[in-house]
């Protein structure tokens, strides 16, 4: 037995698919974006090394970047605070109904499978001035002309500005269903003896939230966190899909839809890969800081 | 329960199995239109053509009148010769064409700007050099005059050598479309200069009207206003080139502030209505003005449902600056160009296709239909010709010099982007002085 | 304590049987509120879609007066949504067969054989899911242009795979660890094969894990937008994504034939998710609390 489950050829037949693929379609990439990144790389013409200019020019003078580093860490807090906060109110009030918890729990979850473009035009559409959401609250009598109301899409005064405001609280709507998910299911995994045991010694629902739920689903904070903070730094099809290209000049920018601009729009390959390479280590020092954060904490 | 999931699965399989047929057949179809790369199939060359805009939905004149060239032109050659058309939409076109080079699929015939955009496909050698072909048969001598080849001829620079890289297929001038209805109600005068427009505008507005429509949103649209504004104050592009002035230039700061004087005639709207609803809204009848080019003329008539509204349409030229010794009469003119692939397996096809573009027949449509300045010699029926053409062709042949759209004639299509956007940043109430580090800082960085 | 309870009066009783009551109907209150904000826009989506244009632009939250099903067939028809709805389905489907045939073997090979590195070779697939498509997609797109993979299904098949790949294992890699091992034995005993063994004793009983990460994969490839945008110029092979940014930008013209769009876009999920939404979830309970 133990000697067939440790022949070599089955263990090379049984990785091998997987782990070429991952390595010729992942790893090998990687390590050419990192070698792009230090060139001048444009199609048709010759590549040039350049060493770390590229990276020099990103952060002293590309002032886009500047935009879309805010806009996207803005994202990343928020996402993370916010579904944090909702994800488990939702699933502390969903584990503790008896009715419905099931239909509530499908409907919530639904738009994580939905696509994010298709979403994307139908708020966009509801945010459009003079039709949507403008329209409604002229028809209420809250403002007196659409075409005056709120520009959500298009306002651009303020540090963060109103459109990535709008599209963070889409994003909020759309994904706090994932969050919700996984700390329900941490929660279920929880065993009754330990509430019953706890209501027996007089503890509140509220009180045993805090002080068993909480502490012990904090491994599942970790990950949701982590997850929530990847998926927003890479976030592309929603601002892609509710803002057009060109509107607000630069103002709307994410990494991602300035990696797409910069290296498909304009061609800027190399730059594009050191945007690439820069959003990457984003996400690895993140999900580090999450885990060590959160998981050091858990041992208190 | 558990059966359940298994029929489920298994049904899974069986639907993606029986879709495999379907893959095959999917990859093969997309490997023949793969233009210069597409073997010949039965004796038909298969030639491929990329254009900005939507054959089949667009209800723009002059893009019908593309899709009429090529289906005249698969028509004429049944059997010999095919082309089937790539379409994008504008934002995405040269993103889309850019990918296509890359993978070493460039199509046989694409449109294209001429400017920076051109010169990333003449340059490389993407591009072929068209010379042989316009000078067999007299080809050549069917357009209006050499002027018309300018925006493709290069020099030395193109990796295949001095020669015309485009040819022209229509010109467009930028113009100032205004109602006259509106503008007799409230008392307003045709502007000359851009005091008076500023007073025109004022009046519109105490009359009621919006007095401008325009797209900040589409950032051309704002840009050309702006470029109109930078010529007249007096700059010179080649000047800023050759850096004897940069952007912080006064001429350019003052064009800035105009635009944040004219922005308070704009529609509210203006930050998110993209051009189609920015053009809908002057033709509609919402608003008096329209700085547009004359291919609003083909959208105007394409879209408008209002059959009296054409008549009440009137043209201008674009007000000189009080005070500037800037030559008012320059107009902008672009010309939507086509060019070929230097690794066109099918060149005889291709060069045949870009003929029914330039054809008599395309060339009048151009006109009568269109609303764009034909470049052939072409004898067009001026009393079907929509009546705006007749005003831009009097604007046109008064303009003393032509210049392009500022985001395409500087450096590259990157600083023409940049330079769209501190428009844009202007035009949200940014100083000019500081809203214009940015393209400043482009120059500084990769042009001067 | 256990005292105390007991010798509660029955009025106290009471008066917490009202304020669970309250407690109760808030949450009910506050939870359906909730669900209609999710709801909503989905319905309203439907009904516009079936509207005149015309009508939308006065009244954009009325209910059509005619339904308008030309919208669909405009939208089918001018967005290439009909070819588009067919290469999603292509891909995804042979994403999804794909992936977990080679996923749940490399999971295997992590869970159940015996050797040094497998904790390691783990961790090597795991970083994959930190990784953001952003980073691979340009030497990606020189790569796959070279090989002429662009514009064809196949170049959207094998990222996709990839990219399916370290949550698959992840999942998968838990459901084998939870199999005990004496089944292994017995079937060693009866002359099975490893392969054999695989396929015969590993894979019936992860019925459960593959409907999760089948399901998982196939909804994220079907929404998957950036990629696809890149790789794909062509009308015949654009997936459905992709074919909706036509309708994004200056030529929009037609809002209700967008949302017709959108309906076309997200039914099939939708579908999906209400066979499954039970098993989607079974599954997420399982693969979180496993790993």
């Amino acid at each position: 037995m133990d000697k067939l489950l440790r022949k070599k050829s089955n263990i090379i037949l049984f990785l091998a698919p997987a782990f070429i693929l991952f390595t010729a379609v992942l790893f090998i990439p990687i390590c050419k974006a990192i070698f792009y990144s230090l060139c001048n790389y444009k199609t048709n013409y010759p590549i040039e090394f350049v060493g770390f200019d590229n990276y020099v020019k990103l952060f002293t003078l590309d002032t886009t970047m500047k935009t879309a580093l805010k806009n996207s860490l803005f994202f990343m807090i928020f996402s993370c605070v916010t579904q944090l906060f909702f994800g488990l109110v939702l699933a502390a009030l969903l584990t503790n109904i008896k009715a419905g918890r099931n239909v509530f729990k499908n409907i919530y979850y639904l738009p994580c499978v939905l696509s994010s473009a298709a979403l994307g035009l139908l708020w966009m559409f509801v945010f459009t001035p003079k039709l949507g959401i403008n329209k409604m609250m002229e028809s209420f009598g809250w403002i007196d002309d659409c075409a005056n109301g709120p520009q959500w899409l298009f306002n651009t005064d303020g540090f963060i500005i109103l459109p990535i405001i709008v599209i963070s609280f889409v994003a909020l709507w759309q994904y706090v269903g994932q969050s919700m998910m996984l700390y329900m299911a941490q929660i279920s995994g929880i065993s009754s003896d330990i509430y019953e045991a706890a209501a027996i010694d007089g503890c509140t629902k509220t009180q045993a939230f805090f002080r068993i739920t909480l502490p012990l689903i904090k491994p599942m904070v970790a990950t949701a966190m982590s997850l929530n903070a990847i998926g927003s730094l890479k976030f592309f099809d929603l601002v892609y899909n509710m803002i057009p290209e060109g509107f607000l000049g630069n103002r709307a920018h994410v990494l991602a839809t300035h990696l797409y601009d910069q290296a498909f729009k304009f061609n800027k390959l190399g730059y594009g890969c050191a945007i690439g390479v820069v959003l990457l280590i984003m996400c690895l020092i993140v999900t580090f800081l999450i885990n060590k954060f959160v998981k050091v904490e858990s041992y208190e | 329960m558990k059966k359940k999931k298994l029929l489920s699965l298994a049904l899974t399989a069986v639907m993606s199995m029986s879709m495999l047929a379907g893959c095959d057949g999917g990859s093969t179809g997309a490997g023949t239109t793969g233009g210069s790369t597409g073997g010949s199939s039965g004796g038909v060359e298969e030639i491929s053509f990329m254009v900005w805009d939507d054959l089949e939905a667009s209800s723009d004149l002059i893009t019908k009148g593309y899709k009429d060239s090529i289906d005249r032109f698969n028509k004429d050659f049944e059997g010999k010769y095919h082309c089937t058309p790539i379409t994008t939409n504008l934002e995405e076109y040269y993103t889309k064409l850019n990918a296509l080079v890359a993978a070493g699929e460039t199509p046989d015939v694409f449109i294209v700007s001429p400017g920076p955009n051109l010169n990333d496909y003449v340059l490389p050698g993407t591009a072929a050099k068209l010379d042989d072909y316009l000078n067999a048969d007299g080809w050549k001598a069917t357009f209006t005059s050499d002027a018309v080849f300018a925006g493709g001829t290069y020099g030395a620079e193109a990796k295949d050598g001095a020669g015309i890289y485009a040819i022209p297929l229509n010109i467009a001038a930028a113009c100032v479309f205004y109602n006259t209805e509106m503008f007799e109600k409230a008392g307003a005068a045709v502007p000359k200069t851009y005091s008076e427009l500023l007073t025109a505008c004022q009046k519109l507005k105490d009359a009621g009207y919006t007095p401008i429509t325009i797209s900040a949103g589409t950032a051309w649209c704002l840009s050309m206003v702006a470029g109109y504004l930078c010529d007249r104050n007096g700059l010179n592009l080649q000047d800023v080139k050759d850096h004897k002035t940069d952007w912080k230039d006064e001429k350019v700061i003052n064009a800035g502030k105009q635009i944040q004087e004219l922005s308070q005639y704009f529609q509210p709207t203006a930050a998110g209505d993209d051009n189609d609803i920015a053009t809908a809204a002057f033709y509609n009848g919402e608003a008096a003005i329209l700085i547009q080019g004359s291919w609003a003329i083909g959208q105007i008539n394409g879209s408008c449902t209002d059959p009296e509204f054409p008549s009440k349409v009137g043209v201008f030229a674009f007000p000189a600056v009080d005070g500037s010794s800037a030559d008012p009469n320059r107009v902008i003119a672009k010309s939507d160009s086509l060019a070929m692939s230097s690794s066109s397996q099918h060149k005889d096809a291709a060069v045949q296709l870009m003929k029914y573009f330039v054809d008599d027949t395309a060339q009048k449509y151009t006109a009568e239909q269109g609303g764009k300045i034909p470049v052939t010699k072409v004898q067009y029926d001026e009393s079907v010709a929509p009546p705006e053409l007749a005003y831009v062709m009097d604007v046109f042949k008064n303009a003393s010099a032509t210049f392009g759209f500022y985001n395409e004639s500087l450096a590259d299509t990157e600083a023409g982007s940049t330079f769209d956007n501190c428009f844009v940043d202007i035009f949200t109430g940014t100083d000019p002085a500081t809203a214009l580090d940015p393209i400043q800082q482009y120059y500084e960085m990769n042009v001067w | 304590m256990a005292t105390m309870n007991i010798s509660m009066d029955n009025s106290v009783v009471e008066k917490d049987k009202t304020k669970r009551k309250i407690i109760s109907i808030a949450i009910y209150t506050f939870l359906v509120i909730l669900a209609l904000i999710y709801l909503l826009p989905l319905l309203w989506v439907l009904m516009t879609s079936l509207k005149d244009d015309a009508i939308l632009m006065i009244s954009p939250w009325a209910f059509p007066e005619h339904l308008m099903f030309e919208n669909y067939s405009y939208a089918w028809k001018m967005g290439y949504l009909g070819r588009a709805t067919l290469n999603s389905f292509i891909v995804c489907s042979i994403t999804l067969l794909v992936s977990m045939v080679v996923g749940s073997m490399a999971a295997f090979a992590i869970a159940k054989l015996r050797w040094k590195f497998s904790k390691l070779m783990l961790t090597y697939f795991m970083i994959g899911m930190m990784i953001p498509i952003h980073c691979v997609l340009i030497p990606l797109f020189i790569q796959f242009s070279s090989w002429k993979l662009t514009n064809s299904l196949v170049g959207l098949i094998i990222p996709y795979v990839t990219f399916s790949l370290p949550i698959t294992i992840y999942i998968m890699v838990g459901f084998f660890e939870s199999i005990p091992g004496e089944l292994f034995e017995a079937s060693v005993i009866d002359g099975c094969s490893v392969p054999r063994m695989f396929v015969s004793v590993a894979l019936p009983m992860a019925k459960t894990g593959f409907m999760v990460t089948g399901l998982m994969s196939f909804v994220s490839n079907w929404n998957e937008l950036l990629l696809a945008m890149v790789f794909i110029s062509k009308e015949t092979v654009k997936t459905l994504p992709v074919s909706l940014t036509k309708f994004v930008g200056p030529y929009h013209t037609n809002y209700c034939q967008m949302f017709a769009a959108i309906v076309i876009a997200i039914i099939p999920t939708i579908i999906v998710y209400c066979i499954f939404a039970n098993q989607i979830v079974e599954g997420l309970t399982a693969g979180a609390v496993k790993g």
